[in-house]
């Protein structure tokens, strides 16, 4: 009995076994943040951005995972049979119980210690803000004098020389001798700078470069000494090293980096050629709008002066004329024909009248009755007596006569 | 002669500048005849200025040799001789 209670005292689950083994990994710093040199077997990468892979060397191998937040700096793509250095922790994945190497950054093997050693004057300089933006000069337009700091040897040289001079003959070029690889070459070329800032402050900007190489070759450009003289220059300075593809830390410091020395002569020199037709086509754009300005306002001279012509007072004064003429011709026919309208009504009017008068009425057959004497107009029997004397109005006289009967007609 | 200084000091991109103003100027042809005159004199000056700067400089190609660490002298440069001016210092 005690035995199999020693036993299960020590029985373990699965999961808490790799639990405990993982802890184990992550507690040994031997085994985090190292460096591992292998080569690059069974590349996948995941749908999901995450690297998978196996590094080997002859003898070994390891699986490793390089998840899409590290892999995504990667300056490179990874694939089978390269040779890389790989930085990391080594730990287990729980679920397979199997241990891997967790990737958080990845070298190509031949760039080693010279690549770290760039990246990190990288960072630092970075940092310090050598390479920011707003500190960089402005190059001129038309620059009158410039140095070259490079091998006089060299193709470089030749090409900023030839190049230079097609696109603007009469230009200053002092050209300053130097190395451009070697251990001394960052030294000697940081010196020249400081000294052409001592001594020619009135260069427009320097070009320091060389033609392309190797990463080694091209070392001195990389070198902090070198990075903080073209940092100080007073003198704005032109990058121009190697190839397109090559990146080096004075190019990141430099006013301008250009991608080649006959690039650099490309981008800083103009070509005079087209500058002088830019100028006299401004030129010829001044006159032709000037002659333009002069014919219309020599227009409006004319127009305004035939306009004042129309506007000549006894011009006006005739207008007026025919407006009174006008007016008075329109005004006479208006009374005319009020009046003939008056003269109508007139005559109606006085039609009416007649039509109404008594002795029009007694024209047409009717009479009047009056009493005599009084000569009230009789109207109603009740007016009258039987034997009373009246008259009688007719259109051409009177009558004379008497009340014999009254008699009530109905009607 | 202080005009003079000042015309060495204004850089040939600020004349192209103001000559590329006068145009628009022109053309838009608000201006009086007296400020057409004026503006079409000081274009024509300012184009014959930029002319100047660009036929002002001599070709000159020297190099630099740098005798200690404050003499130097210039010499026309050629390839052959520059070999031996590298170690200046």
């Amino acid at each position: 009995m005690m035995m199999i209670n020693d036993i299960e005292a020590k029985i373990y689950t699965v999961s808490k076994l790799n639990k405990y083994i993982k802890k184990l990994f992550e507690n040994d710093f031997n085994l985090q943040d190292i460096w591992i040199l292998g080569e690059i077997s069974n590349f996948k990468l995941h749908s999901s951005g995450h690297m998978y892979f196996v590094l080997k060397d002859q003898e070994s191998q390891i699986k490793c995972v390089m998840f899409r937040g590290n892999n995504c700096t990667l300056r490179f793509m990874p694939g089978d049979g390269m040779k890389v250095k790989v930085r990391g922790d080594i730990s287990v994945y729980e679920k397979r119980g199997e241990y891997q190497l967790y990737a958080k950054e990845m070298i190509e093997a031949g760039k080693g210690e010279l690549y770290l050693a760039f990246e990190r004057l990288k960072e630092k300089l970075k940092n310090e803000g050598l390479f920011s933006e707003e500190i960089k000069k402005k190059l001129p337009l038309i620059p009158q004098n410039i140095a070259v700091i490079t091998s006089p040897t060299g193709a470089a040289i030749r090409d900023v020389l030839t190049i230079s001079l097609r696109r603007f003959p009469n230009l200053s070029i002092l050209v300053v001798p130097s190395l451009v690889q070697g251990t001394f070459a960052a030294q000697e070329i940081a010196k020249k700078i400081d000294f052409l800032n001592k001594y020619f402050k009135y260069l427009d900007f320097i070009i320091i470069g060389r033609g392309g190489g190797s990463l080694e070759e091209l070392w001195a450009f990389n070198e902090e000494i070198l990075a903080r003289s073209i940092y100080n220059s007073k003198i704005p300075i032109v990058s121009a090293v190697g190839h397109e593809t090559d990146f080096t830390i004075s190019d990141f410091v430099a006013d301008l980096r250009s991608p080649t020395p006959s690039a650099a002569a490309e981008m800083t020199i103009p070509d005079k050629n087209n500058l002088i037709s830019n100028l006299s086509l401004l030129r010829s754009k001044i006159i032709r709008a000037f002659k333009r300005n002069l014919e219309l306002k020599t227009e409006k001279l004319i127009s305004i002066n035939k306009s004042l012509r129309y506007q000549r007072p006894e011009n006006k004064i005739n207008q007026y004329y025919q407006y009174i003429d006008e007016y008075s011709a329109r005004l006479s026919s208006r009374i005319k024909h009020r009046v003939e309208l008056y003269e109508e009504r007139i005559k109606k009017d006085s039609q009416r009248l007649d039509s109404l008068s008594p002795w029009a009425i007694i024209e047409r057959g009717y009479s009047i009755c009056r009493k005599i004497p009084g000569r009230e107009i009789i109207k109603r029997l009740n007016q009258i007596e039987v034997g009373a004397k009246i008259e009688v109005i007719i259109s051409d006289g009177k009558i004379f006569s008497k009340v014999e009967k009254k008699e009530v007609v109905s009607n | 002669m202080k005009n003079k200084e000042k015309i060495e000091d204004i850089p040939f991109e600020e004349y192209l500048r103001k000559l590329e103003k006068i145009v628009n100027q022109l053309e838009e042809g608000e201006l009086t005849l007296d400020e057409s005159v004026k503006t079409y004199e000081e274009g024509m000056n300012i184009s014959k200025i930029c002319l100047e700067k660009l036929n002002k400089t001599k070709k000159k190609i020297e190099q630099l040799v740098i005798e200690g660490e404050e003499n130097y002298s210039t010499k026309p440069f050629s390839e052959k001789e520059g070999e031996d001016a590298i170690n200046g210092f």
